[in-house]
């Protein structure tokens, strides 16, 4: 009997842990939900943020929402950062941009480690030139496309790494499948079966819980790319422990 | 007998021991929430510091379009004055918020001057005021939180008795002036 208990806890416990972890990272570089980021610019943004983290290390993020609820945008914006925790620890170089639709407003929040590669005015800049002038023609996409363009120029121009502008793996739409989930479903996965060998418990609840199991991970995954150690295009890679501090630097506005 | 004696000794030295580690830990303790509300305090006076190394260029540039909006200037030349005679915490921000009053009094100006409004240096720098307008913001919650922290300690028991034993005192909120909240209103 406290096998089964053992045995129905233990993939709850891991499961839970998964969902707080997977909580604290962002299902992609370009999180949509106003939806007002045309889908192929989108994966193609996803993928050049993917390739800027991978050569310089910055963690940008682009976040749209319909409104930030009353929260002014730059509360809102270090909020999401923190809770991200975007940017190496050491470095603090992440760097989030947020749009609020109907509250009419953005935000280019910068991490400590980029303070000095831009610098509010420039960022004040690029919006103003970039952003704010499509914006206002309600071309969100383009906005935000050209906006990050730069950014990611200015970064990598800065870092002494040249971006291909196209990555090399195209953005799948993945649901967020991170590595630590795939651990997650092969330690779950081994749990089971270890004890489906072990002649004390082999019974009708292990099978069940298999059975379970192996329905809702691999129907649910096979969609997209799913299965085992696959974070392809749009997931993050490296979001581990890290999470640089932001100070508040940076600049918001309105069109 | 002499192996309850020994129990017994066992047993204090034990406690005596506990007791000692918990005094130092908690003495420690005490010590580092004190830092801490040093080190928050150093990084809102950064920010305080850059936004002062800001303000002559922006006074500059705005002087270029206005330059007959004396009252503007000398406000802000008297807030700079009152912030670098200030001591205390209290006193800092005090003259932090009469500050912030005469520059937002400044950037006003770019509504009754539109050229100014279209200057890209005027907005690079205003651009970067309120960046670090932003940053004292955000400095000024981390150090009111650690503050609260410590005060919390030196008001609790048994915290109390520890800090006193270190020294540590209550410190001072960085309380945002009332003069400040109150945005100035534009004349036509």
């Amino acid at each position: 009997m406290r096998l089964i208990y053992k045995l129905i806890l233990i993939p709850v416990i891991l499961v839970l842990a998964g969902l707080i972890l997977a909580a604290r990272m962002p299902a992609s570089y370009v999180v949509d939900s106003a939806g007002i980021i045309e889908n192929s610019i989108r994966q193609r943004l996803a993928g050049n943020l993917q390739e800027l983290e991978q050569k310089t290390g910055v963690q940008m993020v682009i976040l749209t929402v319909d409104s930030t609820e009353g929260i002014p945008i730059e509360e809102f914006a270090l909020e999401k950062a923190a809770q991200w925790g975007l940017g190496q620890k050491e470095k603090d170089n992440g760097l989030i941009v947020v749009v609020a639709v109907n509250d009419r407003k953005y935000r280019i929040e910068t991490g400590y480690g980029l303070e000095s590669i831009l610098p509010d005015s420039l960022s004040g800049s690029i919006a103003r030139k970039y952003l704010v002038p499509r914006f206002k023609t309600g071309d969100y996409t383009g906005g935000i496309y050209a906006t990050a363009i730069v950014i990611m120029h200015t970064i990598a121009k800065a870092e002494g790494v040249e971006l291909t502008g196209l990555p090399k793996i195209q953005p799948r739409r993945t649901r967020s499948a991170s590595p630590l989930g795939s651990l997650l479903t092969l330690v779950i996965i081994f749990i089971i079966i270890s004890s489906l060998f072990n002649p004390r418990s082999r019974g009708l609840v292990g099978m069940l819980l298999l059975g379970t199991l192996l329905g809702s991970s691999w129907s649910g995954g096979s969609r997209g790319s799913g299965g085992l150690g696959s974070f392809g295009g749009g997931g993050f890679g490296s979001f581990g422990g890290g999470g640089g501090a932001f100070g508040g630097g940076g600049v918001s506005g309105g069109w | 007998m002499n192996k309850n004696l020994w129990a017994v000794l066992g047993i204090v030295v034990v406690v005596i021991i506990l007791f000692v580690g918990g005094f130092i830990s908690q003495y420690n303790k005490a010590i580092r929430m004190n830092e801490a509300v040093s080190a928050q305090w150093a990084q809102v006076e950064n920010q305080l510091k850059r936004r002062f190394d800001l303000i002559p260029n922006l006074v500059e540039t705005v002087k270029g379009y206005a330059a007959h909006e004396k009252e503007v200037f000398e406000h802000i030349a008297d807030a700079r004055k009152a912030y670098f005679s200030a001591k205390s915490v209290g006193e800092k921000a005090r003259a932090a918020g009469g500050l912030e009053g005469a520059l937002s009094r400044l950037l006003l100006l770019q509504e009754r001057y539109p050229e100014l409004k279209a200057n890209e240096s005027f907005l690079k720098l205003q651009d970067s005021l309120e960046g670090t307008e932003n940053r004292i913001a955000v400095e000024r919650k981390r150090y009111n939180d650690q503050v609260r922290i410590l005060n919390t300690y030196v008001k609790s028991f048994p915290g109390r008795f520890f800090a006193a034993w270190a020294g540590v005192e209550k410190a001072q909120y960085f309380k945002i002036p009332e003069v400040e909240k109150e945005t100035p209103k534009i004349k036509f």
